[in-house]
């Protein structure tokens, strides 16, 4: 097997994926330089943008957008298929307490708990027949966000901007906003892994506390210098590294570490203005609501139309939407979700950015028809974890609007028709985005590797 | 290998080998069922017992293509079930363009001739032309190549810059300009040798290196799911064996088996064994693999994990016959304090345990009693609250006195009935009859019903809990206790009693977006006493003040280790059929790789078998180990390794530029008793170090990675080394060693930052920044990139500004008053050189008008020349 020298492999990165993992792989001699330009993807694409409105937790997709008559009428008795393996042991079947009823021109069924996204069905497509493997929210968090089950492989927002790099090079390429830390994998859920470590999420935690973007975002303002004092400050810095690129033959590097300060002096500003909701008006931010995620859907908002190229909001810290106990629980979340999320999609059609973002929202799996009868609860009102099926919501880039795609079995149990594992849902993310899933590859440790491990296949029927 | 274009190959590379290896190759290759191989074109050409398995060129008479589609009469593939219709496509799609298998005449590396399977040699130094710029044996391996190419090194670099460059590789910092002024007066034939034997004595060079080991043992603070207390005494022992020169192979020994290696001081060596705890979760025996693997032998034997290596001789039976050997430990806690002190801390924590739980049992059922008390009279508070709600409309205050109530508890119960957030709706007739100004009988009658509901509620729901505690107290985990099955009450009751009676959760999270009150009638922790006689309040401040007392005589905790020892009963594993646990295959007795088993040839059998691993990696016939790590040292002198992967060794990686001189180096490196000093030593002392970093552009042309040496790389700081010099230049530096880490963003931290705390689940900004690696996985080498953020962090950050400051008041110091003398000792201080004139006078002028000294710093700090070395 030949070895390419990495100064060749580096001028392919522009063309072939998976040059680029082989480029820097073979030598730390010289830095990446540019790593987040922006790079075409394969073919061309409508969606240039992903956001996630993560519901961590698990939402029960019986409860929401999956309707299943069937668990009204064989409520409080045994599941006539038994009880598959879940996390826990649970009981009877359980109906659902929302009503569905049929929202927008569609008709695609939407439960009382989302009555405000509900009118916005025409433009969302609900996979209905999502499953992923393991019944316990680490592991499946790591599937649905880095597409594996255990740790160790790149988050799908760093596979992103490694394949396309950044539109605006004065803000991150891929945001994530979460109040705390999400689940007890935390940080590894946005981690680049063996990526170059410039295409890990860049975390904001987006807590009441800290809604000034200086708080939110590290080393961008300096408190103690007015920009007049640090513009003459950089000014100096400028010529002293000039002079001494000067006496270096011009190198490239050091001519792109210049490069990088002028950029860094532009983001001061830039971000300081994405990340700061506080100049949105009073009714825009009464729209999203006043709590963590409704400011998280917000600032995502502010950040796409600034070319943003990847953003991700959990809903909130830990585990939010598992409700083991009570699943009337649902409702305090929903009531905040659905307004935000509502808001949030109005906003991006509004502006014209809903064609040409991916957006989906979903859990990192669904949640049992039957009550969860373990010991552990206070009550036996809630669902246990549902990996065998579970729905997830598609919209806009490239996505057809008021659609159902697949279904699971009369209790929401399994997928069992046109059945989407998430290395699927990943694939058709990347397909969305112009990718050949199986191309876009880093070559680490000996071997490519791709967000869909060896798996995936493109959802066709949900792509417009 | 080709894995960007769109040709066959590379579409063999991205779907179809995966494809095989994921689905076929547990049953398809050594294991040949059905006498069908399928790791290779002339494997599936030749077939197994029903013929060859492809015809190139036409998938639908192809078996293989038959089996999979599932239209064949018998054979349908894989047994586990249809592949999706996609991975079917790519297979046909595969067969059709010809079934190209990149590399097939190479296929694996053989292990009879790849490069670094075969033993160490021990190379000549080649002859040369230019035979007055060698120093050293190095130089004449890497000056023959250049020769051969027609090039030559660019000419020496300046005393200054050389200085610099072999003090940050040792220590981590830059010299003092004392220091650089000696070395440029010292016309003494072995000034050279006088520097770097001062920089390799000094406790700041294992400052240095124990942080580039730390990389490749994926060295943490903490765990994924919680804080680890003592990992560090593992980061001070590495320190400490660099800084004392421990022979590698005993170091290297040491990480597997420092308990039971005969003939040393075993328990000054047990530190080492953290390595394998200190790892992202306690259930990543996957991960000791790879970092013992990776980490001392440059193969990548995790890939064989659900399938045979596709490309190196690695069986998928070698990586369970080495797992075994870790599923044979457990975990054990060695205390660093005697006996007496162990048990006394234990005993002690153990006591004030049993105060705490008194005192909460104590108050916990003295609340919920007095509940209870309340409960049965719930129907007098309800028409103390109608008294005061309905058309008495009388104050609470004489509402409560007129019926000899607690003035809170009725207080509570009109908040109660007021709020609409009720979860049940047993209070619905009580309060549409208060609505429509019913009179106190039926009002009377309404409370009295819901009083008798509350009492049942209340022996209803104490009757669950019972017979849940019962159950809960004979599970010993949470994960046990999911599978056992409670009782529970209506969701209506239970909020009844929920509202009444449950303690509250104060605080609103994400997941309860509403905080919830102390149910009414609770009265929990001190809030109970108010209503009990003064002896039980005395009774909880004399057990609270025996608690203080015990608490204030505690014992400090004692340190201890965490390590991996034999677990009694060692284990050889099964093969994992495709990874699955579940899907157990061939027997895999621990062992040493098939590929180095003359080295090892027998199953380990002694214990666990770590003591017989260790001797395997250390071995000085092991053909890997010394070349792997003398390629590690060469990577961090010149940027890049002679090996371009330091942790693949195999067929993916790369080859080396200079095999004879890696060979060269390794062999020296075992006959010199595997002294790292001396291989530093060689190393930096020669021609090859000495180089400049200048640009040439016909050795560009002819060598643009500088694969060959002509130039000396320029390089920026890593992390550690730019913080530890902003803080060594600014005279802030603390000389403290070793010891419990502290956080790098605290503003009082001013130690190395190796001291720094490491953590898996949020790792410091500014480490991320300058690409520290993710420390839940070994780390080959770093990365470096340059972004705007980095740019940020040396404009605004507190660590910045702080130095600039420090850096600004030591001048100050140091040199008085005048700017000149000033910005002449900065720039000795940071670049150990005067200020040109132009350089001297945009100093004067930056500083002039308003006395901006610590801006002027911080932008000396911040500038290139500081970052990038040459």
């Amino acid at each position: 097997m030949a070895m390419f020298s990495r100064r060749e492999a580096l001028k392919a990165v522009g063309g072939g994926f998976g040059w680029f993992g082989l480029a820097s792989a073979l030598g730390a001699s010289a830095t990446v330089e540019a790593p987040l330009a922006p790079k075409a993807p394969h073919f061309p694409a409508k969606a240039k943008r992903v956001v996630f409105l993560f519901l961590n937790g698990g939402i029960s997709h019986v409860d929401s957008f999956d309707p299943k008559p069937a668990l009204a009428k064989h409520a409080g008795k045994p599941s006539p298929i038994g009880n598959p393996k879940t996390e826990r042991k649970t009981g009877n079947l359980m109906a659902s307490p929302f009503r569905f009823t049929p929202r927008g021109q569609c008709g695609t069924p939407v439960s009382e708990l989302f009555p405000q996204l509900g009118e916005l069905m025409d433009d969302v497509c609900v996979i209905r027949s999502m499953h992923t493997d393991i019944p316990n929210h680490p592991p499946s968090l790591l599937m649905m966000n880095c597409g594996r089950n255990v740790l160790g492989t790149p988050s799908f927002g760093s596979w992103i901007t490694y394949g396309l790099g950044a539109e605006n090079q004065n803000l991150p390429g891929f945001v994530v906003l979460c109040p705390g830390k999400p689940s007890v994998v935390g940080a590894q859920l946005w981690g680049s892994a063996f990526l170059p470590a410039i295409y890990q999420g860049t975390h904001i935690a987006n807590n009441e506390q800290a809604i000034d973007p200086e708080k939110l975002i590290p080393f961008l303002r300096n408190p103690s210098l007015t920009p007049q004092q640090q513009s003459k400050q950089l000014a100096l810095l400028r010529e002293l590294n000039r002079e001494h690129l000067r006496a270096r033959d011009g190198d490239a590097e050091l001519e792109a570490s210049i490069q990088s300060m002028e950029i860094a002096a532009r983001m001061q500003t830039e971000a300081l203005d994405a990340f700061d909701i506080r100049k949105e008006t009073e009714t825009t931010r009464e729209r999203y609501g006043a709590h963590n995620f409704g400011r998280g859907c917000l600032m995502a908002r502010r950040l796409l139309e600034r070319g943003v190229r990847c953003v991700q909001v959990y809903y909130g810290a830990q585990e939010a939407w598992d409700h083991h106990a009570d699943i009337m629980m649902h409702q305090k979340l929903a009531v905040n979700a659905d307004r935000a999320i509502a808001a949030f999609l109005r906003d991006l059609k509004a502006a014209g950015l809903l064609d040409e973002t991916l957006v989906l929202i979903g859990s990192e799996f669904g949640r049992t028809p039957t009550a969860e009868i373990s010991v552990r609860q206070f009550l036996q009102n809630g669902r246990d974890h549902n990996p065998y099926g579970f729905s997830m919501l598609l919209a806009g880039g490239g996505v057809k609007g008021g659609t159902v795609h697949g279904a699971t079995d009369d209790f929401g149990w399994y997928a069992v028709e046109k059945k989407v594992h998430v290395h699927d849902l990943h694939a058709t993310m990347l397909h969305l985005l112009g990718f050949d899933h199986t191309k876009l590859t880093y070559h680490y440790s000996g071997r490519p590797f791709r967000l869909t491990d060896v798996e995936g296949a493109v959802v066709r029927d949900i792509l417009a | 290998m080709c894995l960007g274009a769109s040709d066959p190959g590379a579409r063999f590379e991205a779907g179809v080998r995966p494809l095989l290896a994921k689905n076929c190759y547990a049953c398809h290759t050594a294991t040949k069922l059905g006498g069908l191989r399928v790791d290779s074109r002339e494997a599936l050409l030749q077939g197994g017992n029903s013929g060859p398995a492809i015809v190139p060129g036409d998938p639908d008479r192809s078996l293989l293509v038959q089996a999979i589609r599932h239209t064949h009469a018998s054979l349908r593939m894989p047994p586990s079930g249809r592949l999706g219709d996609a991975q079917v496509q790519q297979v046909e799609a595969w067969i059709r363009e010809g079934a190209v298998w990149p590399g097939a005449s190479a296929g694996r590396s053989n292990p009879d001739t790849f490069w670094s399977f075969q033993p160490v040699q021990r190379p000549q130094p080649p002859p040369v032309k230019d035979a007055a710029w060698p120093r050293s044996a190095i130089d004449r391996f890497i000056l023959a190549k250049l020769e051969q190419r027609r090039l030559s090194p660019v000419p020496e670099a300046e005393r200054r810059v050389w200085i610099r460059r072999v003090s940050f590789d040792l220590t981590g910092l830059p010299p003092t300009p004392e220091e650089a002024a000696a070395f440029a007066a010292d016309h003494s034939a072995d000034a050279y040798e006088k520097v770097v034997d001062r920089l390799l004595a000094s406790p700041r060079y294992g400052e240095r290196w124990a942080r580039h080991w730390l990389d490749v043992a994926r060295y943490s603070d903490d765990v994924l799911f919680g804080e680890a207390p003592n990992f560090y005494f593992y980061r001070d022992w590495v320190i400490e064996a660099f800084n004392e020169d421990m022979p590698y192979d005993l170091f290297a020994k040491a990480h597997f088996a420092a308990d039971l290696l005969p003939g040393v001081d075993n328990r000054k060596l047990l530190p080492a064994l953290t390595m394998f705890v200190d790892a992202p979760t306690e259930f990543t025996d996957d991960d000791r693999v790879d970092v013992a693997t990776r980490g001392f032998l440059g193969l990548t034997v995790q890939c064989a994990q659900c399938h045979d290596h596709k490309y190196d001789p690695i069986p998928t039976r070698d990586y369970y016959s080495l797992l075994g050997i870790f599923r044979s430990t457990r975990y054990r806690e060695v205390p660093l304090a005697g006996p007496e002190a162990v048990d006394k801390y234990r005993a002690h924590k153990k006591a004030v345990e049993e105060r705490e739980r008194e005192i909460r049992d104590f108050l916990a059922t003295e609340s919920r009693q007095l509940a209870e008390i309340f409960a049965a009279s719930s129907a007098r508070y309800l028409m103390a609250a109608w008294r005061v709600l309905g058309p008495a409309k009388e104050t609470v205050e004489a509402s409560a006195a007129a019926s000899k109530l607690d003035r809170e508890l009725l207080e509570r119960w009109i908040l109660y009935l007021r709020s609409p957030a009720k979860q049940h709706p047993f209070l619905r007739e009580w309060e549409s009859l208060l609505a429509e100004g019913a009179p106190e009988a039926r009002m009377r009658e309404a409370s009295e019903a819901f009083q008798t509901l509350t009492l049942q509620v209340f022996r209803e729901h104490r009757a669950v809990e019972e017979y849940n505690n019962v159950l809960k107290y004979g599970a010993k985990t949470g994960r046990e206790l999911g599978d056992v099955v409670g009782k529970t009450m209506p969701r209506e009751l239970y909020m009844l009693w929920q509202e009444l009676a449950a303690d509250g959760n104060p605080r609103a999270s994400d997941a309860v977006p509403d905080a919830r009150e102390d149910g009414v009638l609770n009265f929990r922790g001190d809030k109970v006493l108010r209503f009990l006689p003064a002896a039980w309040s005395e009774h909880v401040a004399g057990m609270r003040a025996r608690l203080a007392g015990l608490k204030k005589a505690a014992p400090p905790p004692y340190p201890y280790l965490s390590i991996i020892e034999d677990a009694p009963e060692a284990v050889d594993l099964r093969v994992f059929v495709r990874g699955n646990s579940q899907n157990l295959g061939e027997k895999a007795p621990r062992g040493f790789l098939s590929i180095l088993k003359d080295i090892a040839p027998e199953p380990f059998t002694k214990g666990s078998g770590r003591l017989q691993l260790a001797e395997a990696i250390a071995n000085p016939r092991n053909p890997l180990t010394a070349r792997v790590i003398v390629n590690r040292v060469w990577a961090h002198h010149f940027g890049q390794g002679l090996v371009r992967t330091p942790s693949n060794f195999g067929q993916t990686g790369d080859r080396p530029a200079h095999p004879e001189l890696l060979d060269y180096l390794a062999a020296r490196f075992m006959d010199e008793g595997w002294s790292l000093k001396r291989m530093h030593r060689e190393i930096v002392l020669s021609a090859t170090y000495r180089a400049g970093a200048k640009f040439s552009p016909e050795a560009y042309a002819a060598d643009p990675d500088n694969r060959l040496h002509w130039r000396y790389p320029r390089r920026r700081l890593d992390a550690e080394a730019l913080r530890d010099s902003l803080l060594f230049v600014a005279g802030s530096l603390s000389e403290q060693r070793g010891g419990a880490p502290a956080p790098l963003d605290d503003a009082t931290n001013d130690r190395r930052t190796i001291y720094g705390k490491i953590s898996r689940n949020i790792l410091d900004p500014m480490l991320t920044l300058f690409d520290f690696p993710n420390p839940n996985q070994h780390a080959e080498q770093r990365i470096p990139t340059t972004v705007p953020l980095q740019r940020l962090f040396l404009l605004n950050s507190p660590l910045i500004m702080r130095q600039g400051a420090a850096l600004a008041e030591r001048v100050a110091r140091e040199e008085g008053p005048d700017p000149e003398r000033r910005i002449r000792r900065a720039y000795q201080l940071l670049f150990q050189r005067p200020p040109w004139d132009s350089e001297l006078h945009k100093g004067l002028d930056y500083v002039a008008p308003g006395n901006l000294w610590s801006q002027y710093a911080q932008a000396l700090l911040a500038s290139n020349e500081f970052l990038y070395g040459d």
